[in-house]
């Protein structure tokens, strides 16, 4: 019985004119999306590879000297990603460039092309219109869905029958879910398609995992929305009042709550600011320099000459490490701080099924702010390895200090063969390369999304089963 | 007639419960949203009145005319709270200096670039979703909804004409919106006077006098576009999903993706290429003012010996031939630097250009949903706009050449020695002797008392100077006029009032040949 309802609850609606109307939108935009795409992903690869390009053909430079490779500053940026198309998280206005060397790291920072005179949008991917459109499409697929056979008067005719409410209630969810899958499932053929077509290249076998992942989560995301329209529909007695209801509920739950977020960061955590950040470096540097011989006895002089007895090189090596890692340690607090205060205002933003479905597909598809900090650990942990290889390429010189330390290289600390100063083959250079998660982390990652989207859903379920089990059909 | 109709629609949209809903959640949201952006304004107020204030105290310091080097800051505007435009992500602040022509730039004060996940939040953008989807919600089923219950034969059976009860339905959902309106900005007003710094100026109460005459055309031609819905089809379910998708495109999908198709179609100039065209320029002037400096060999550029404001310093004594060159050097070197800094701005200028001109199509692919002409009309009367923004900049550069001027008239084209010490002939001539004192001395304890006692002159030397005062040097002005932003605006504007009547007259011609037989 319940596919009876289920077959006649699709026709209907496939002949509809909200079907249609819904079909064409749904289906131009995710086509336009996808030219624009893949016209924006083609220029942002060119980019960056011509600005990675630089960067290696940079690091080839100081290979003379071992010395010359430490104090080199290379500079890493944000690879784009193909699976931009599905989500893209703002990425284009985080920081996307980090500049360190073995020593030292900055903090992140933007540099490119977005346009700060234009407002802040989201590019229309494949969240944007699930979230937005499609979500949007979901009520308007619902709200008559029990109000609406009541006022023609068919729910009586209906429930006559031997047919229990919960399968009616079924019958009715799964037939709209049905049909959004129609137009649902045609965008994002046609999608793929056209950037299959135009052979950008680079969806890995995993990515299509990925892909299929964030297909089944917008299902999740999409249902959640049927359930409540459904909810909504049979709590009133009338279909119009069923859709203002819903409309402002839409709005609040898909516009308004996800605009809370800044406010609310900035209401919770204090915003730590570039001035800040200075006094504490100059802090630390008091710190470091008020007693320097807390490192061992004339570590805060230096003399041009090595052998000088006045010196001890291997207190100062300690001094200047003691404060490359101080100055480091406050350039990461503070960025942590920074995403502290921007993840406050997202978890509250999460009390909208739309923001979690944006934070799960983010986290699946590995982009956005969590991206971009992996992103900074990555350049990280390179920024280590670096300095052992430089570490161990330095052990075998014997004519090295194998005193690694941050210590003006133009100056006359460049004689004190603190660092090795044998050539370095560029083929065994250590080369920064920024990894994708497996799709089992980012399953991780979003696993309380998901928990999330699945307790919206069950909750909405509840309801809109309860209301019906006690509805006025008359 | 029209009179009557109107107002029994009005009181029967009073008591339905989409009015009351829609009208209790602005008022919810307005009540929520508006102290939270009050506070921001106030604090950004606060900041503004010191910045300004410490800038007045550094010019009081000035003792020599090359410290000259002051800030000015553009003052936030309380109108902001309505539609915040691109207020907080362009610069408020321009530095004045030969070296740079203020041109517009992004803000520094972002100072948590992951922050920009949060789109803006403002009056208009409850103004603006919640009330245009309220006007389609009333508007959906002014004449369908009368047909399918079989009123509408009625009421044209009898002597009224079509256009009459077409204009009665306006006028009645006009009057119905105009009282959420009115309340919203009532209470947003009241929540704002409610501030103690907040002292709305007569130009701010113009302003806001004119964004609530905009949000009425605004509202009216939203409703003007649920009533030629209403009139295109039999069934007021279909006109309400007509209106919906027409809605939720206007909403959702034009404002993002204008922007986006604009940033593909019209690429902005690369930023490396401007960095390539500024370094050169930069290696040009640095070649130019070492060639300067070698032709005045007595001059070793700006010797300073004491901090000035500004975080500037300053000359308190020198030798006479330094003096003597000086005069020469100056002058050479403050047109060179002017060059440059007008050569920099017009290769800056391109850059901009490529900004402005994307943002622009971004704006006119917009204008085809009457919301983002609505927002646009909004921020341009809350001086948030782009342009407002340039005319700061405008106002900012002429006042950097009203302070080169003053600085070149009060020192004679920068030749004066007041341009940078406050050292005089006599003082020069002294300083000469004393330094030649130190160094003739024979022994060490002569030694040390020669350079007490040229510490000590110039330590009298700088003593017996007071600032410059500088009560003639030029101030900053900038004061937003509500005529020039209604000139801005004044396009948007009228292209609403086109929509209306555009809408208006489509429902016209489509009531015109209505069938009014129900089913």
């Amino acid at each position: 019985m319940i596919w009876h309802i289920i077959r006649k609850e699709i026709s209907e609606n496939l002949l509809s004119l909200r079907f249609m109307l819904s079909l064409i939108l749904i289906i131009s935009l995710f086509a336009a999306s996808s030219f624009i795409f893949v016209g924006k992903y083609r220029q942002e690869s060119d980019d960056y590879w011509k600005k990675t390009n630089k960067n290696l053909s940079d690091l080839r430079k100081p290979l003379n000297r071992l010395n010359d490779l430490a104090f080199h500053k290379q500079q890493i940026f944000r690879k784009p990603k193909a699976l931009a198309l599905c989500v893209e998280g703002y990425e284009k206005y985080f920081p996307n460039y980090v500049e360190f060397n073995i020593f030292n790291i900055g903090l992140p920072e933007v540099k490119g092309s977005a346009n700060f005179t234009l407002p802040h949008f989201s590019d229309v991917n494949w969240v944007f219109i699930i979230s937005l459109i499609l979500s949007f499409v979901a009520f308007v697929f619902t709200f008559d869905s029990i109000s609406g056979e009541k006022e023609a008067g068919t729910l009586r005719m209906m429930l006559a029958n031997t047919i229990p409410r919960y399968k009616v209630l079924l019958g009715k969810y799964f037939g709209a879910m049905l049909t959004l899958c129609v137009p649902f499932l045609i965008g994002v053929l046609v999608s793929l398609i056209i950037v299959i077509a135009s052979n950008i290249g680079g969806i890995s076998r995993l990515q299509w995992l990925e892909v299929l992942v964030v297909v089944i989560l917008s299902l999740l995301y999409l249902s959640v929305f049927v359930f409540l329209g459904v909810f909504v529909s049979s709590r009133a007695t009338r279909s119009a009042n069923c859709m203002v209801v819903l409309l402002l509920l839409w709005v609040c739950l898909v516009i308004l709550i996800p605009s809370l977020g800044r406010t609310v960061s900035s209401m919770f955590s204090k915003t730590p600011t570039r001035v800040e950040l200075n006094r504490k470096l100059s802090e630390v540097y008091e710190q470091i320099w008020s007693n320097p011989d807390r490192f061992g006895k004339n570590a805060g002089v230096s003399f041009p000459d090595a052998n000088d007895p006045r010196m001890n090189l291997p207190a100062r090596a300690r001094l200047y490490n003691a404060w490359s890692n101080a100055k480091n340690q406050v350039v990461i607090d503070h960025h942590n701080k920074m995403m502290a205060q921007a993840l406050t205002g997202r978890n509250f933003t999460c009390l909208s099924p739309t923001a979690v479905y944006q934070r799960a597909s983010e986290a699946i598809t590995g982009v956005g702010i969590g991206r971009c900090a992996d992103f900074y650990q990555q350049v990280k942990r390179y920024q280590e390895n670096l300095k052992e290889f430089i570490r161990s390429k330095d052990a075998e010189d014997p004519h090295s200090r194998h005193l690694i330390f941050d210590e003006d290289n133009s100056g006359g600390a460049f004689d004190w063969r603190t660092i090795s100063k044998r050539p370095v083959d560029f083929d065994v250079v250590p080369k920064f390369q920024e990894r994708d998660l497996a799709l089992g982390q980012s399953l991780k990652l979003a696993i309380w999304d998901i928990g999330l989207l699945v307790l919206f859903n069950l909750v909405f379920f509840a309801a809109a089963f309860v209301s019906f089990l006690r509805y006025d059909v008359r | 007639m029209i009179w009557r109709i109107a107002k029994k629609e009005f009181l029967l949209n009073l008591i339905t419960f989409k009015f009351a809903v829609g009208t209790i959640l602005c008022v919810i949201l307005v009540s929520v949203f508006v102290p939270v952006l009050a506070k921001d304004y106030q604090q950004r107020l606060e900041e503004y009145n010191e910045n300004v204030a410490a800038n007045e105290a550094e010019i009081r310091k000035v003792m020599v005319y090359k410290n000259i080097l002051p800030t000015v800051y553009r003052p936030p505007n309380v109108l902001c709270v309505f539609s915040e435009g691109v207020e907080k992500r362009l610069g408020t602040s321009a530095k004045i200096s030969h070296l740079d022509v203020p041109e517009i730039s992004a803000t520094s004060n972002e100072v948590n670039p992951y922050m920009s996940m949060f789109p803006a939040l403002d009056v208009s953008l409850i103004l603006k979703v919640v009330f245009s989807a309220l006007a389609l919600l009333v508007a959906y089923n002014v004449i369908s909804g009368e047909r399918e219950q079989g009123t509408l034969k009625l009421i044209l059976s009898g002597t009224l004409a079509r256009h009459q009860v077409l204009l009665g339905k306006f006028l009645a959902g006009m009057m119905t919106l105009i009282v959420p309106v009115t309340i919203v900005f009532i209470l947003a007003l009241l929540l704002l006077l409610s501030f103690p710094m907040i002292e709305p100026t007569t130009s701010n109460w113009a302003g806001i006098g004119l964004m609530y005459i905009a949000s009425l055309l605004f509202i009216s031609a939203m409703y003007n576009l649920g009533l030629f819905f209403s009139t295109l089809v039999k069934k007021s379910a279909i006109s309400l999903v007509l209106g919906l998708f027409a809605w939720v495109i206007f909403v959702v999908v034009v404002p993002s993706g204008s922007t986006y198709l604009a940033t593909q179609i019209r690429p902005l100039a690369s930023q490396e290429e401007l960095e390539g065209r500024r370094v050169p320029a930069m290696e040009e002037l640095r070649g130019k003012s070492r060639k300067v400096s070698a032709e005045f060999s007595h001059w070793k550029g700006p010797k300073s010996d004491a901090d000035g404001p500004f975080g500037q310093s300053y000359t308190v004594v020198c030798a006479k031939s330094c003096l003597h060159d000086a005069s020469k050097a100056y002058p050479l070197l403050k047109s060179l630097e002017s060059d440059y800094g007008d050569s920099v701005w017009r290769i800056e200028l391109s850059y901009v250009d490529s900004l402005v001109k994307q943002n622009r199509l971004a704006r006119n692919i917009a204008r085809i949903s009457p919301i983002s002409v609505y927002e646009n009309v909004m921020s341009t009367l809350a001086q948030s706009d782009l342009g407002s923004f340039q005319s700061f900049m405008d106002n900012a550069r002429a006042y950097r050449n009203d302070v080169i001027e003053y600085i070149r008239s009060k020192t004679n084209n920068f030749s004066s020695s007041s341009y940078f010490t406050i050292c005089s002939e006599r003082e020069a001539t002294i300083y000469e002797k004393k330094l030649e004192a130190v160094k003739q001395a024979q022994n060490e304890n002569e030694r040390k008392k020669a350079r007490d006692d040229f510490q000590q002159f110039i330590n009298e030397t700088k003593k017996g100077r007071t600032t410059l005062g500088l009560k003639d040097l030029p101030r900053f002005t900038y004061q937003p006029s509500v005529v020039k932003s209604l000139k801005r605006a004044l396009p948007d504007l009228a292209m609403l009032v086109f929509v209306n009547v555009l809408l208006f007259s489509l429902s016209f011609v489509a009531f015109i040949g209505y069938d009014v037989r129900s089913d």
